[in-house]
């Protein structure tokens, strides 16, 4: 594969997700699917599942995409997104790229029979997970995606339980082990390797799987223009470490910056300070998350070297 | 020249798929679905089907997936049974409002609790109000044919509904009969190539197909599917005489009518139970008793006007059901009753091989009977009937 | 009966203000409901809320058309739509703004109450959110409630919701609010755009509701790449200025909008390009043009700006 990079200065004018859409002022996801779709350009069919996406990119009769665009259920994607494919394989449109856009409920969750489905099959489809990290359409509750420690609707900050008790699920790696062509993880505040890895997922066969971290200041009790300034702090503390697994072999593209002892130098404690969803979170609950990242630091680097 | 072959209900199934030349099958096999996902898988890697074929993993997957597929606008396919059946419930619901002509043949088999794998018809009653299309066969000669008609049906400009036949576990679906398999060329002429226009996801002719939609439009939606329900029926009845015309089975659309001329009590029955009952109309016949037979090809779009004319000519109705809801009888005789409306007319449900018991001549013989016996009466003694239940009096 | 129409966008709160009305009228021996217009809107997008209130049960399911009261949770609302409409003539319209009532613009000249609902909530909260603020200005203006039930019903439904503490905070600005609250009659100066929507009948519905690219109907476009008909620049409370001799065209606001609503004067024709603008060491005209249209004001383009080009003004 060519490891050409994608620049914002590549990207052209035209948008194929174009102003009206409905979502909240800052929300990262629209940044992504904006953007992505020019780097996809006019050969793309989409596919979303239930989401803020599918309420924001369209309300009947409107819509933001200028491509084609389908929706038919929450926990489908991967499924749906495949069968657009191979019927445009069966009807000589074999050419065209289908995307399946969706949230980290409807992929972490309801949607991982579907997706894993899909990538055991090697369809020919790339599937983008944005992850805001909880079920934001229906108002912030609980994904298999959300951090631990965080407030959400059904990890309420109550008197006896603080937020989530349970950690992040790892979909990226559970793909990974699913032996597909690419997976990567990427942010929306990290532009060049965001936009390389989707025009490189783009030009693959195979199923490719992009999770790309999506700040929702809805949800996470951010100030819409903190928007991109708390997804760098993701990877600067670890929390989101973005990497690329293609054909068999893993990279960390973006290293944060490590103290004196190999350990992660910026602590969790600065990232979770930017959002009023850790607000309640005690020392204690700060100190295990540091824990996690520290180690899941130490796993990533690990398996860095052993996918080479 | 038309080939005659000894074939399963689930291969005629399977085959009627590879003759209309689908290009598109999603499928997860369960009992007494399965032989119709392997028959597909042979057609598939023996080159003799060119088709997409996504061996899914669950029925969820497989409707979903024949959904998309169809949006794509191509010809599209699936099975399934049961569990399987249900499972997909939710997606079942979506083509018919977005006018995706899939078709899906249904094996009927009883939906647990508690599991089992025989006849029932509790798998697809539930599905009734999703705006699919729904029949029931008595043979295997009408799985296949009802394929190739089924497509034509749902294709229809006029129509652009799913299309789902109906044939009983192992009673037909393991059963081998003799089935015509028309040339290709004549099943081409009568099913030409799906052009897909009003919906379709290619990138040079892009549309949105199954958008959020508020309050404003879901109505329209609603009531667009309704009329297409209703077109469908002057479809079928075309389709039917073109098909007779042409392969020269008539099914006669939406109901067959069986020596109902004179006859004092009818049963109107769905699936192979119908095939027996035939039989036990013509012994009876024999004996004097004016009894006659209506086949309820379709249970949608529902024959209201069809079964009307016929009620006008008798004196009493029994409909057999192969399923339950709970406290209101079986759905069948639900739905017949309702459509006589105001005519005075006794009309009893018969409920009987539910689970897959077997219905025995005798059973449908008394059926036969109890219906005549009201049709004398004027009235009947009870409104529903459970026939072969342990410890319960018919 | 009385029933009460809020105004406000998804985020500040107006279904909650509904329901504390509904709770202070409930207090005071009625019967009382308060719901949602029930929609998908975003933060930020104009939404709707509803009370009735009655001595006896209330069976009406339905929602209001002709309202005794608007209550308006944002002065820039009445810019967008028309919040008299419906308003019974007897009735009153309640705004938040710095204005008199006098000085108040709106579709029709009505009975308004005004109070600056956001600077008290800036005082006694820290914060401009004016959910509770406008309830003490609704008790002053209407008298069918009284201030303490309101601040009872703030307490139990902000209470459940935000904590005592925080509650306690809105209480208390629905009574600063109740006595700034002066009423009078407004301007009906304000004329509204015909309101144009595609309502096709069930003949002309498209077959399986599919649309194709940019339809074109009396009612403007529909389809995909039809949401440009809908202006979100109305729901921006803080506006980004570009000054473009600042600007090294490094594309990142471009990048980061999420409505697209930057572009770079590189990309505009020749025409387009305001004299004087500078040029990046690559000739290319410097800066941005930013499109009003569409711009939410998040502010993340002044936030990520490199050379701080953009600043965010009210
Ligand atoms: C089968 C089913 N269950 C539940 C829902 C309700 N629902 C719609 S969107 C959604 C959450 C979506 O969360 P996510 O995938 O994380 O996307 P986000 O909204 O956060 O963008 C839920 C629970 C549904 N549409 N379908
Ligand atoms: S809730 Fe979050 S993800 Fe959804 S539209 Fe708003 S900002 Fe975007």
């Amino acid at each position: 594969m060519s490891s050409t990079k994608i620049t914002i200065h590549d990207l052209p004018k035209e948008n194929l997700f174009t102003g009206g859409h409905t979502a909240c002022p800052g929300c990262g996801a629209a940044i992504l699917v904006r953007n992505a779709m020019k780097v996809f350009g006019k050969n793309t069919v989409i596919y979303t599942p239930a989401n803020c996406l599918l309420v924001f990119g369209g309300t009947y009769p409107n819509i933001s995409w200028k491509v084609p665009y389908h929706h038919v259920a929450f926990e489908n994607t991967a499924v749906c997104s495949a069968g657009i494919k191979r019927a445009l394989k069966a009807s000589g449109k074999d050419d065209a790229l289908v995307v399946g856009f969706a949230g980290d409920g409807g992929t972490a969750d309801i949607g991982m029979q579907a997706l894993s489905g899909a990538a055991e099959r090697n369809e020919d489809i790339l599937y983008i997970m944005y992850d805001n990290e909880a079920y934001m359409n229906t108002g912030i509750q609980r994904s298999g995606s959300t951090p631990y420690g965080a407030w959400t609707t059904t990890t309420p900050a109550g008197k006896v339980i603080k937020g989530k008790e349970r950690f992040k699920k790892d979909v990226p790696q559970i793909m990974i082990a699913h032996n597909v062509p690419y997976v990567a993880t990427a942010s929306i505040a990290y532009p060049t390797d965001l936009l390389t890895k989707l025009e490189k997922a783009k030009n693959m066969k195979g199923f490719r799987y992009l999770q790309v971290y999506s700040t929702c200041p809805t949800g996470w009790r951010v100030p819409p223009e903190k928007t991109v300034e708390v997804a760098k702090k993701a990877v600067e503390t670890g929390m989101w470490t973005l990497y690329e697994y293609e054909n068999g072999k893993m990279t960390i593209n973006v290293k944060p910056k490590l103290d004196e002892n190999g350990n992660l130098a910026v602590p969790v404690r600065d990232y979770l300070k930017m959002q009023g969803r850790f607000r309640h979170m005690t020392d204690a609950q700060i100190e295990t998350l540091q824990k996690w990242v520290n180690e899941k630091w130490k796993r990533d680097l690990a398996l860095e070297k052993a996918l080479q | 020249m038309p080939e005659r072959r000894l074939v399963s209900g689930n291969y005629a199934a399977a085959y009627g798929a590879l003759r209309a030349n689908v290009k598109f099958i999603a499928a997860f096999p369960i009992t007494p679905q399965t032989f119709i996902v392997e028959h597909i898988s042979e057609f598939v890697n023996d080159g003799i089907m060119k088709a997409e074929f996504m061996r899914v993993e669950s029925e969820h997957s497989a409707i979903s997936a024949t959904v998309s597929a169809e949006a794509t606008g191509v010809r599209s396919f699936t099975a399934t049974a049961s569990q399987g059946l249900a499972l997909m419930h939710e997606i079942l619901a979506i083509p018919a409002p977005l006018r995706l002509p899939i078709v899906m043949p249904v094996v009927n088999r009883t939906v647990a609790a508690p599991i089992g794998i025989w006849a029932e018809y509790n798998d697809v009653m539930p599905q009734r109000d999703l705006g699919w299309m729904m029949m029931f066969v008595e043979d295997n000669q009408e799985v296949f044919d009802m394929i190739i008609q089924g497509y034509r049906i749902a294709e229809d400009k006029r129509v652009l509904l799913p299309f789902m036949p109906n044939l009983d576990a192992f009673i037909l679906s393991h059963t081998y009969e003799p089935v015509e398999f028309a040339d290709q060329d004549d099943i081409d002429d009568f099913l030409p190539e799906y052009k897909a226009e009003h919906a379709h996801l290619w990138p040079d002719d892009p549309m949105a197909i199954g958008v959020f939609s508020p309050p404003e439009y879901i109505q329209e939606y609603r009531y667009q599917t309704e009329q297409a329900m209703e077109a469908s029926k002057k479809v079928i009845k075309e389709v039917n005489d073109e098909f007779a015309k042409e392969f020269g089975r008539d099914y006669h659309g939406l109901v067959e009518e069986f020596m109902t001329d004179d006859a004092e009590a009818i049963m109107i029955t769905l699936g192979t139970v119908t095939s027996t009952a035939r039989k036990v109309v013509m012994d009876m016949r024999k004996e004097g008793k004016k009894v006659g037979l209506v086949k309820l090809r379709f249970l949608r779009p529902f024959p209201k006007e069809e079964l009307r004319k016929i009620a006008e000519k008798v004196d009493a109705i029994g409909v057999y059901d192969r399923s339950i809801s709970y406290s209101a009888g079986g759905p069948a005789f639900v739905e017949v009753r309702n459509a006589l409306y105001g005519m005075e007319k006794p009309v009893i449900g018969y409920l009987a091989g539910l689970g897959g018991r077997d219905v025995m001549y005798s059973d449908i013989k008394l059926m036969f009977e109890k219906t005549l016996e009201a049709a004398g009466k004027g009235k009947a003694d009870k409104e529903v009937v459970w026939v072969g239940t342990r410890g319960v009096n018919p | 009966m009385y029933e009460v129409r809020f105004h406000g966008r998804g985020g500040q709160g107006a279904v909650m203000a509904a329901q504390a009305l509904a709770d202070a009228a409930f207090i005071e021996g009625n019967y009382a409901v308060a719901f949602p217009f029930f929609g998908a809107e975003r933060r930020g997008a104009p939404v709707l809320a509803f009370a009735r209130v009655d001595k006896g049960k209330i069976y009406e399911k339905t929602q209001v058309y002709e309202p005794d009261y608007v209550v308006v949770l944002d002065d820039k609302l009445p810019l967008m739509v028309d919040v008299t409409k419906g308003l019974k003539d007897t009735g009153m319209a309640i705004i938040n703004t710095s204005l008199k009532p006098e000085e108040v613009e709106l579709g029709r000249a009505v009975k308004t109450a005004t109070v600056d609902a956001t600077g008290v909530a800036l005082e006694v909260l820290g914060t401009p959110i004016t959910n509770s603020a406008i309830l003490g200005a609704f008790a002053k203006a209407t008298g069918v409630v009284s201030i303490e039930s309101i601040k009872k019903g703030i307490m139990d439904i902000f209470g459940a919701r935000i904590g005592e503490r925080l509650a306690e905070k809105n209480a208390r600005a629905a009574e600063v609010a109740y006595e700034r609250t002066s009423v009078g009659i407004c301007k009906g100066t304000l004329i509204y755009p015909e309101e144009k929507k595609w309502l096709p009948t069930a003949q002309e519905f498209p077959t399986g509701g599919a649309l194709g690219l940019e339809v074109k109907t009396d009612a403007g476009l529909i389809g995909l790449g039809s949401f440009v008909e809908n202006k979100t620049g109305s729901w921006r409370t803080f506006m980004p200025v570009a000054d473009n001799s600042k600007c090294v065209n490094c594309k990142l606001c471009w990048f980061y909008c999420p409505e697209g609503a930057i572009e770079m004067l590189m990309n505009l024709p020749e025409s387009e390009i305001p004299a004087g603008t500078g040029t990046d060491p690559k000739g290319n005209p410097k800066g941005i043009k930013i499109d009003y249209d569409y711009c939410k004001g998040c502010g993340i383009c002044a936030n990520e700006c490199p050379t701080k080009a953009i600043t965010m003004e009210r």
